[in-house]
């Protein structure tokens, strides 16, 4: 579960610059939920994850996790309860390790790391047949550098790692943006298998309308770091594209308005 | 070039291997370039002399310099991450620091070791000439701290320091503390640096205050030509480049400064050092046929 209650953010404090991302946001997810999140550039959907990630500390509000109140714990002293994969592919793994090594990294995230080998042969067996079941081949190049991955198998991967660890949610960063549309639809689709699966709490952030609605059980857009829809169940099933579209022109004209208000 | 100046430069090599396995650690491994180093080999070679002259054991006085290099590690560390002074220049104020730390433990600026109690004395007149007892010696001493270093970077905690120089990022997101891996990775390296220089001190016989200027070139000429005849394949042979390229630095020297065709002098090692390590850097560019 994940709550997080009047949550402020502001960057750059006291500065020219001054720029409040997250309004006072509330918001419970509950045990098993997937939602998606929406909303224009600047709308804070990424200063959201952050606060859910640790990477940004909440200037006002709390965040809870489960029943653990992590407000104030910085990204790796919560990581053994957050699962998660970025938007670069890049990011979201090692470049200059190998495939197993990644996995390694990630089978004991939030963990203790002693001195054992980090990749024993009972290990080694695990994390091949886990990316097997990917069936991209990649089970064959174990000790490939993860360099050589395309973007698209990469982020396949990364789904993998963030699995192999226990966590009580798995955030997921606009995962397919950088993909082609075939690749997106096939991390996607393994996107949904995991989660169902596995019944994880998720969050996803996604610059589709489409996916947003394809995908989860509800959809929240954020506009001007406040959310602005909330929508579950039957209202949701017919929510179309269109309507989401209207609905962020409209949001968009407010916008102009108020600038054609200050420069008046 | 003599046997005994082949096997002195295979021995100086294999000191500085140490040196070379600590830069890896810091440049390669978490991508610090860290020159505390030139610093902390006298410091350790510093410890070890006047230990040693003081009556303590030798190998305890080595151990006591590798702390000593670990606390300057440390020092570096915590005013990149703590102070967020940037990695390089961190890393130039602890060895300017550090000379003048230098000069207060010994007192002067060098102390001789002369027929004083060594880690190598019990090993000298067993029957095989000196020169090769030393690098003998100590090449057991480079195999032994080779396989911690490679067992370490290949366990699960070296996973984390190795994720933390390559993508400090996701490392964060997996739950490792960054910060923390900063701290025992630049520790670690200096202390292998400092163990090099309390070797150095213990086979030459002596501890000079300005035995460490260039030691950060030396250890990085080795890792690049290690790099370049080894490749990077694996910890394990990055490692053993770094060892084979160290010796193969001292013998390149040797035979450049032994040359008379070349005409060189002693006072010229500065200048071959920058070449040798230009043209490992300059070969490998060279041979993919690129421009980059």
């Amino acid at each position: 579960m994940i709550s997080v209650s009047d949550i402020k953010v502001t960057f750059g404090k006291g500065t020219p610059l001054q720029k409040q991302a997250l309004n006072g946001i509330s918001l419970t997810i509950e045990e098993g939920q997937f939602v998606t999140v929406i909303g224009s550039n600047g709308a804070g959907k990424s200063t959201l994850l952050g606060v859910l990630a640790g990477d940004v500390i909440a200037t006002e509000g709390q965040v809870k996790i489960g029943s653990a109140d992590v407000t104030r714990q910085g990204t790796a002293a919560r990581a053994g309860r957050v699962a998660r994969v970025f938007q670069d592919p890049l990011t979201g793994s090692c470049g200059a390790l190998s495939i197993e090594e990644n996995l390694a990294l990630a089978a004991r995230r939030g963990e203790r790391r002693g001195l054992s080998s980090a990749l024993g042969p009972q290990r080694r067996a695990h994390f091949r047949e886990r990316i097997a079941e990917l069936n991209l081949g990649l089970e064959n190049r174990m000790r490939d550098r993860m360099d050589l991955l395309s973007g698209g198998q990469r982020q396949a991967v990364s789904l993998v790692m963030a699995t192999l660890a226990g966590s009580e949610v798995l955030l997921l960063d606009e995962h397919t943006a950088a993909l082609d549309p075939g690749m997106a639809e096939f991390i996607m689709n393994l996107t949904q298998k995991i989660v169902s699966e596995r019944k994880l709490t998720t969050l996803m952030v996604t610059h589709s309308m489409r996916q947003a609605l394809d995908y989860g059980h509800r959809t929240v857009m954020l506009h001007g770091g406040e959310i602005v829809l909330d929508v579950a169940g039957d209202n949701r099933r017919t929510l179309q594209v269109e309507d989401l579209i209207a609905m962020f022109r409209k949001m968009r004209g407010e916008m102009l308005d108020d600038d054609a208000l200050l420069i008046g | 070039m003599s046997l005994i100046a082949f096997w002195g430069a295979v021995e100086l090599g294999l000191v500085y291997a140490f040196v070379a396995v600590g830069v890896y650690l810091a440049f390669r491994v978490l991508d610090f370039p860290d020159l505390t180093v030139d610093g902390s080999f006298p410091l350790g070679a510093a410890v070890t002399a006047v230990l040693i002259i003081a009556g303590v054991n030798p190998w305890l006085a080595a151990f006591v310099a590798m702390l000593a290099g670990a606390g300057a590690g440390l020092v570096t560390a915590m005013l990149n991450v703590r102070f967020r002074i940037l990695n390089l220049l961190a890393s130039i104020l602890t060895m300017i620091a550090l000379f003048s730390v230098n000069l207060r433990v010994m007192g002067k600026p060098n102390v001789a070791l002369i027929n004083a109690e060594t880690m190598l004395s019990p090993f000298f007149g067993l029957g095989l000439r000196d020169f090769y007892v030393r690098p003998l010696f100590i090449g057991v001493l480079v195999v032994v701290a080779v396989i911690l270093v490679w067992r370490f970077l290949e366990s699960d905690a070296g996973l984390s320091m190795r994720a933390t120089g390559a993508n400090a990022r996701m490392a964060r997101a997996q739950g490792v503390d960054t910060n923390r891996q900063i701290y025992l990775g630049i520790a670690l390296s200096n202390a292998l640096v400092a163990l090099g220089g309390a070797l150095f001190a213990q086979t030459n016989g002596f501890a000079d205050v300005t035995s460490g200027v260039g030691t950060i070139v030396v250890g990085l000429a080795a890792v690049i030509i290690g790099e370049t005849l080894f490749g990077t394949r694996g910890i394990l042979m990055a490692l053993i480049g770094c060892v084979l390229g160290s010796i193969l630095y001292r013998i390149a020297i040797q035979l450049a400064l032994s040359s008379d065709v070349l005409g060189l002098q002693a006072s010229d090692l500065n200048f071959v050092t920058a070449l040798l390590v230009t043209v490992a850097l300059v070969l490998p560019r060279l041979r993919r046929g690129g421009t980059a």
